[in-house]
C-alpha cells in the first residue's frame, strides 16, 4: 500500500491556500530578480505579488465593444481553478485530497482544460490582439501536450499504477528523475508552456500588446495572472511527487520534502525565464514533433523494457 | 481601521505607465523609461494595463486624436502627463501618483467615463454589424481559398514600437497580406529631444527595443540601462564594457539563433547594432545605411504577426530624421 491517506473535506481551503502561497512565493522571487535587474534592491522587488494585488483590486474592470463577457471571464477566472484541481491529487507526505486511482490522467485533463480557458480569456474580449494571443497557444498546445502525454507515462508505466501516491512510493529506493531524465525535462517544458510562461510565452506577448492578456483589467486580469501562478507552482508539485520522489527523503517530514523540492522546481521555472528569450510560436512544431516526442517515446520504450526485465 | 488609503498607497508603488513617444523626442523617452526604473514602476503592455499616460513630446493632430482614444481605453484610476523637457521628468511623474491617490477626482473622472460608452446603434444597414463593428471581409489567401480578412493597423502606440509608426496591415488569422507604411509626427521637435541616428544610444535603443520584441526582458532592460546610463551619468569609456557584455550574451544564446532561423537579418542586424555602438564609443567612424519608410510595408507581406514585428524592429528606419527634414510622411 502507497501509506497515502484522504484528508477530509474541510482540509481543501488549507490546500487551496498552500497552493496560493508557493505561488506567491514564487512571484516574489521573480518581483526581486527583475528589481535587481533594473539595479534595484532585491527586497524592493519582493512585495511585487502584495502590490500588483492591491494594484488590480483598486482598478476598475472595463470591457470592450461586443465583447462576449460570460466567456472572457470564464477563461480568465478559470486558470486558478484547473490549477487547484491538478494540485488536488498531489500527496503531500501522507496526506492527499484526493487519491485519485487515475491521478496522472487527471492531471492531464486538467491541463488540458487550460487550452479552453487561455482562448477563452483571449476570444472572449473581441480584440484583434487578444485572439492572436489565443491562437498562439493554441498552436503551442498542438506541440507541448502529445510529448507532455507520454512524458507522464512514464512513471505511471515504471509504478505500474496510474494513482499518484503509487507513483511516489515507488521511488523510495531511487528517483524516477534519474533514470528517465528525458521524460522529467519534457514534462517540466510543458508545465512552463501550458502555464503560458517564458520561454513558451508568446501568447500574452508584449509584443502584440500583451496578446490574450490585452484588454484584460482589474479582476479579470489579476485573476488570469494568479493563475498563471498557480498553474505553474501546480505543475512543479506535480512533478516534484511524479519525478523528484515527493516526501521521500532523509531527516525531514515527508510533507516537508514535498514542499521544499516543488518550491525548488518553481524556482528554477522563474530562473529560466530570465535567461531565455521567448520561442517562436512557428519554431516550435519542429522541435516538439521531431525532437521531444521521438525521444520521450524512446524514453517510455525504456521504462517498459527496464520494468519488464525488473519482474 | 480604514482599509481604503492602505490599499490605494499599496496600489500605487508600482504604477503600470504606457508610454507615447512623439517622433523625434526619443531622449525625453528613455529619460522617462530611466526614471520608472528607478522607482520601481514599470511599462504597461496595452492601455487595458496601464494605469498611467505618459505622453513624451508635443503630438500633432492625428497622434493627438489616437492619444484620446487610447486613454478612453485605460480603465482608471488613471492619471495623464505629457513631458516635454527632460528635466521635468521628475515632477511629472510626481503629479501623475498625486492624481492616482487622489479619490475625489478619481471617482470624477469615473462618473464621467460612464457616458461616453460608444454609439452601439448599428444603423440600421443590411449587414450585421456587432456593436458597430462591420463583420470582416474575405479575400483569397495564399492557397486560393477564400478566407477572412481583417484591417488591423499597427500602432502608433504599442510596446517596443517605433514612435508614430502605423502600419496599416491586412490580416489573415495572424498572415500579413499588406501592409502600408506612414507615419504620424508632431510638432518639428527643438533640438536635443532625441537622439541622433547612429549615434551609440541609438543602436543600443533600437538593440533594447529588438530584444523585448524578441521576449527577452532581460537583455532588453540591460541594453536600455546601458544606453541611460550613456545619455544621463557615464562617458563612453564606462559603459564599453556593458556593452561588449551584452553582445557576448546575445551572441552566445543559441535559442536566439535557433528562434530567429527563419528571419533572416534579425539575428544579423542586432549584433551589427551591438558592434556599431562599440565602434562607435571607441570613436571609430561607423556608416549607416537606414531603411526607407516605403520598403516597410514589402518588408512584412506574407508573414506572420510576430516575424513581422521582429522585422519591424530589425528595421533601420529613422523616423524621426524623416520628421525633421520634412518628408512626405503619408
Amino acid at each position: 500500500m502507497t501509506g497515502v491517506r484522504e484528508v477530509s473535506a474541510g482540509w481543501v481551503p488549507v490546500a487551496a491556500a498552500l497552493l496560493l502561497a508557493l505561488a506567491a512565493a514564487g512571484a516574489s522571487l521573480d518581483g526581486a530578480l527583475a528589481a535587481r535587474a533594473v539595479g534595484r534592491p532585491w527586497a524592493s522587488g519582493a512585495g511585487v505579488p502584495w502590490v500588483e494585488t492591491a494594484r488590480l483590486l483598486r482598478q476598475r474592470g472595463r470591457t470592450t465593444l461586443a465583447a462576449d463577457r460570460l466567456l472572457w471571464r470564464i477563461g480568465c477566472a478559470g486558470l486558478v481553478v484547473a490549477a487547484l484541481l491538478m494540485v488536488a491529487v498531489v500527496p503531500l507526505g501522507t496526506w492527499t485530497v484526493s487519491d485519485l486511482a487515475v491521478g496522472v490522467v487527471w492531471f492531464n485533463a486538467m491541463d488540458v482544460t487550460v487550452w479552453a480557458l487561455v482562448w477563452l480569456a483571449g476570444w472572449g474580449s473581441n480584440s484583434a490582439y487578444g485572439l492572436v494571443g489565443s491562437y498562439r497557444f493554441l498552436g503551442q498546445a498542438l506541440s507541448h501536450e502529445l510529448p507532455l502525454m507520454f512524458a507522464l507515462t512514464a512513471p505511471a508505466v515504471a509504478a505500474g499504477s496510474l494513482r499518484l501516491g503509487d507513483v511516489v512510493a515507488a521511488q523510495r529506493g531511487l528517483w524516477f528523475v534519474v533514470w528517465m531524465p528525458v521524460a522529467f525535462l519534457v514534462f517540466c517544458a510543458a508545465v512552463l508552456a501550458f502555464s503560458v510562461w517564458g520561454p513558451f510565452d508568446a501568447a500574452v506577448s508584449r509584443a502584440i500588446g500583451g496578446g490574450a492578456l490585452t484588454e484584460a483589467s482589474g479582476m479579470d486580469r489579476l485573476l488570469f495572472l494568479t493563475g498563471r501562478w498557480a498553474l505553474l507552482t501546480a505543475g512543479a508539485a506535480f512533478g516534484a511527487a511524479a519525478f523528484l520522489g515527493g516526501g521521500n527523503g532523509p531527516l525531514l517530514p515527508g510533507w516537508l520534502w514535498q514542499l521544499v523540492k516543488t518550491g525548488a522546481l518553481l524556482a528554477g521555472f522563474v530562473l529560466l525565464r530570465r535567461r531565455l528569450p521567448t520561442v517562436r510560436p512557428d519554431r516550435l512544431p519542429t522541435a516538439a514533433w521531431l525532437g521531444a516526442l521521438p525521444l520521450v517515446l524512446l524514453q517510455v520504450l525504456v521504462v517498459s523494457v527496464v520494468v519488464v526485465v525488473r519482474s | 481601521m480604514d482599509l481604503s488609503p492602505r490599499l490605494a498607497r499599496a496600489a500605487t508603488r508600482r504604477v503600470s505607465v504606457l508610454i507615447v513617444e512623439v517622433p523625434g523626442w526619443e531622449f525625453i523617452r528613455c529619460a522617462v523609461q530611466q526614471e520608472l526604473r528607478t522607482r520601481g514602476w514599470r511599462e504597461a503592455t496595452s492601455p487595458a494595463d496601464a494605469d498611467a499616460l505618459a505622453v513624451c513630446g508635443r503630438s500633432g493632430a492625428d497622434l493627438g486624436r489616437c492619444i484620446a482614444l487610447v486613454w478612453q481605453q485605460l480603465p482608471g484610476p488613471r492619471a495623464q502627463t505629457h513631458v516635454t523637457v527632460p528635466t521635468a521628468v521628475g515632477a511629472a511623474l510626481d503629479q501623475v501618483l498625486a492624481d492616482l491617490l487622489d479619490d475625489d477626482r478619481q471617482r470624477a473622472d469615473a462618473d464621467d467615463g460612464d457616458m461616453d460608452d460608444g454609439d452601439m446603434d448599428d444603423g440600421g444597414m443590411d449587414m450585421p454589424m456587432p456593436g458597430g463593428i462591420p463583420l470582416a471581409g474575405e479575400g483569397p489567401d495564399r492557397d486560393g481559398l477564400d478566407l477572412d480578412e481583417l484591417h488591423v493597423p499597427l500602432g502608433p502606440i504599442l510596446p517596443a514600437w517605433p514612435a508614430g509608426l502605423v502600419l496599416q496591415c491586412t490580416l489573415q488569422g495572424d498572415l500579413v497580406t499588406a501592409a502600408q507604411a506612414h507615419v504620424l509626427a508632431g510638432e518639428p521637435p527643438p533640438s536635443g529631444v532625441g537622439l541622433v541616428h547612429g549615434s551609440p544610444a541609438d543602436r543600443l535603443d533600437r538593440a533594447a527595443r529588438l530584444l523585448m520584441v524578441a521576449g527577452w526582458e532581460e537583455a532588453a532592460t540591460a541594453a536600455a540601462r546601458t544606453r541611460d546610463r550613456l545619455l544621463f551619468s557615464g562617458g563612453p569609456d564606462e559603459v564599453r564594457p556593458e556593452v561588449e557584455r551584452l553582445a557576448g550574451r546575445v551572441r552566445r544564446s543559441r535559442m536566439l539563433r535557433w528562434s530567429f532561423a527563419d528571419v533572416p537579418g534579425v539575428r544579423d542586424r542586432l549584433l551589427g547594432w551591438l558592434q556599431e555602438a562599440r565602434d562607435a564609443l571607441a570613436g571609430k567612424p561607423t556608416p549607416v545605411a537606414g531603411t526607407s519608410l516605403d520598403s516597410l510595408g514589402e518588408l512584412v507581406v506574407g508573414r506572420e504577426l510576430g516575424a513581422a514585428r521582429l522585422l519591424v524592429a530589425a528595421a533601420d528606419v529613422d523616423v524621426a530624421g524623416l520628421v525633421r527634414s520634412g518628408a512626405d510622411l503619408s
